[in-house]
């Protein structure tokens, strides 16, 4: 029976192109958002790598054109940590968890390059106040001022990049810079391994990132300071308020802003939520659409078949065998869609577009296909009952 | 001598008479049919009895709207009586279910219709081949060799790939009767075959029906309107409003 709905659906094909073409772009759409979703959805699920739960960011700007004194910043930073309700107060750069700021760099070791890579300043209570978790080796410490190179700490993901399985700590990489010397401060050498991180959003996927060392007494940049402050549970203004009194106690020259890393965290999250959002939305009203037209087209279908359908019942097809004809011949032109769709998606994952693995498109292509047969399959359900309600004594008098 | 007696007036207007000592195949016993709508009360068969037996040619004549081809339907068992019985092969059929009664038009009946009733999308063999869908176990295999060699003997060989709109009006009734054959039926219930061929053509249908019914002893139930092909057959049946007239 299926071979013979193949070649009835097949000798019917320019019939049937209108449906096909209806099926293959239902299929494309719900890839995409499929793809979107998955990616989308796994990231959401993949471990953050750090706790931003009672994390604040503190952000000092001395005034415009000038730099802080790092004696006067280190003292701002220490008077802050000595605040009750303070766990840890931590030094870093502008590109906190779940705002905009990046910095990124791609780096080398012995003719392996890495992507670009999230790269962070961090001082030694860094890895306390994220709460990062260390797979190998140590976090910075005291003892690292007098080390030649620039200590840092790499994720487990830059570690794969640039060592493969081999072990990481202690070996020695660079900037990728071609055909340029390399500087004594851009050698940084691995101390320590951690977790994968996703910093950007709760959806973003994990980027390669690295942690450099702090130089110590460095006075040359500090014209914002980015802090991170870990604070016990359940505080609030209060602690932020008396946070910008102490700052202004030790300079009135410097302004500041406390922020709540999980209000920064929300934040950053619309930015994905709305578009995916949006898209669902679009897909979805696309797919009812079509879900539409394929209910239309089908019950005109059976209209014009119900001589077929007479005939088929006089030569022994049972009601119940003539809805699954029609039901059958439907998944054979979804078949047809499907197929066709499933090899301009299998684009995708064969040329690695957005540099997203396989999996999620794989994933996406079985989801769709899953949908497009459920959608077909429900908008035929009603059409097929009604031609196996058709009785064939009645169906063929009509002709 | 038993040619000649099937031949004669009272044989060929004997409703209920088995000819031969055959055994009846299909017996129908006060029959009636009942369209109804609501505000219309149809009798479109009315308190009809009559036996079909095993081997026989018989036609069914009357006016149109007489309820031939209602009755042909109620044979074929497509539809069903609003009292009476149907018997196929001696056993009533009335509470068969739609399945049971699907086997048994599979199995027992093949159809031939003035329109042919070709699937346009599907080429001579193909339609050839759709009875036998509906028959379990069989192999694509032997479903192709048979619908082939029911070619054969309507005399199509040739134009197995042919589709039905490449095809004469007699070429297609032709295949109607090959896909009819098809199953092995051992009733071939033709509703007025010849009615869309023009007079060469009908004859040639009806040549090839009785040559059925004569070599293979098919039971033929044809209905028709021409009484020249109706006298050709073993038994008349009439029909006028709804009853059986002789």
């Amino acid at each position: 029976m299926l071979r013979h709905l193949f070649t009835l659906i097949w000798n019917r094909k320019r019939a049937n192109l209108l449906l096909i073409s209806e099926v293959f772009f239902s299929f494309v759409v719900l890839f995409g958002v499929g793809a979107v979703l998955i990616t989308v959805g796994k990231n959401y699920l993949a471990p953050q790598g750090f706790e931003s739960t009672q994390v604040w960011r503190l952000l000092v700007r001395a005034q415009q054109g000038q730099k802080m004194p790092r004696a006067e910043l280190d003292d701002v930073l220490r008077q802050v940590k000595a605040l009750p309700g303070v766990q840890t107060v931590a030094l870093t750069s502008g590109n906190l968890p779940f705002t905009f700021n990046t910095n990124n760099s791609d780096f080398t070791y012995k003719g392996r390059t890495t992507p670009f890579a999230n790269t962070y300043d961090a001082d030694d209570h860094y890895a306390e106040a994220l709460r990062l978790h260390l797979r190998e080796g140590r976090w910075f410490r005291p003892a690292d001022d007098g080390t030649h190179h620039r200590p840092v700490v790499i994720s487990e993901d830059m570690r794969q990049y640039l060592f493969g399985d081999e072990p990481a700590l202690g070996k020695i990489f660079t900037y990728n810079i071609p055909g340029k010397v390399t500087k004594p401060e851009d050698e940084f050498q691995v101390v320590g391994v951690v977790d994968n991180v996703r910093m950007e959003s709760d959806f973003s996927a994990a980027i390669p990132s690295v942690w450099k060392r702090l130089i110590p007494y460095d006075t040359t940049h500090w014209e914002t300071a980015a802090v991170l402050v870990r604070v016990a549970p359940g505080q609030g203004g209060v602690l932020q308020e008396k946070i910008a009194r102490t700052v202004a106690g030790v300079t009135r020259q410097w302004s500041t802003e406390v922020r709540v890393m999980e209000d920064d965290r929300q934040h950053r999250r619309l930015f994905t939520l709305v578009p995916v959002v949006g898209l669902c939305l679009m897909g979805l009203f696309l797919i009812i659409n079509v879900a539409l037209g394929l209910f239309g087209v089908l019950w005109y279908n059976i209209s014009q078949r119900r001589a077929e359908i007479g005939l088929r019942r006089a030569m022994g097809a049972t009601g119940a065998g003539i809805g699954w004809q029609f039901l059958g011949e439907m998944m054979v032109v979804t078949t047809f869609g499907v197929v066709l769709g499933g090899l301009l998606a299998a684009q995708f994952p064969l040329l690695h577009a957005f540099d997203l693995p396989v999996q999620p498109y794989l994933l996406a292509i079985a989801a769709a296909a899953g949908a497009v047969y459920l959608i077909t399959a429900l908008c035929a359900w009603q059409p097929s009952r009604l031609a196996a309600a058709i009785q064939p004594a009645v169906a063929l008098r009509e002709e | 001598m038993e040619n000649l007696l099937a031949n004669s007036p009272e044989a060929r207007t004997s409703p209920v008479a088995p000819l031969n000592g055959a055994a009846p195949v299909l017996r129908l016993t006060n029959i009636e049919k009942v369209y109804q709508t609501k505000t219309i009360e149809t009798v479109a068969l009315n308190q009809v009895t009559l036996t079909i037996n095993r081997g026989e040619f018989v036609s069914i004549m009357g006016p149109s709207g007489c309820g031939k081809s209602t009755l042909l339907s109620l044979m074929g068992l497509l539809d069903e009586p609003t009292s009476g019985t149907i018997e196929v092969d001696g056993r009533p059929v009335t509470a068969y279910t739609d399945k049971e009664l699907a086997n048994l038009r599979n199995l027992k009946i093949g159809f031939v219709f003035q329109s042919y009733h070709l699937i346009n999308d599907l080429s001579v063999v193909d339609n050839v081949e759709v009875p036998l869908l509906y028959r379990k176990g069989m192999s694509g295999k032997e479903r192709r060799q048979r619908a082939l060699q029911a070619l054969d003997k309507v005399g199509l060989s040739a134009r197995t790939a042919h589709f039905p709109g490449q095809l004469s009006g007699g070429q297609r009734q032709r295949v109607a009767i090959a896909r009819a054959l098809a199953g092995g039926p051992e009733i071939i219930l033709a509703d007025e075959p010849t009615g869309n061929l023009d007079s060469v053509m009908g004859e040639e249908i009806m040549d090839l029906l009785l040559d059925l019914n004569r070599r293979d002893g098919v039971t033929v139930v044809m209905v028709t309107h021409d009484e020249q092909q109706a006298l050709k057959t073993e038994r008349v049946i009439r029909f006028f409003d709804g009853s059986q007239v002789s």
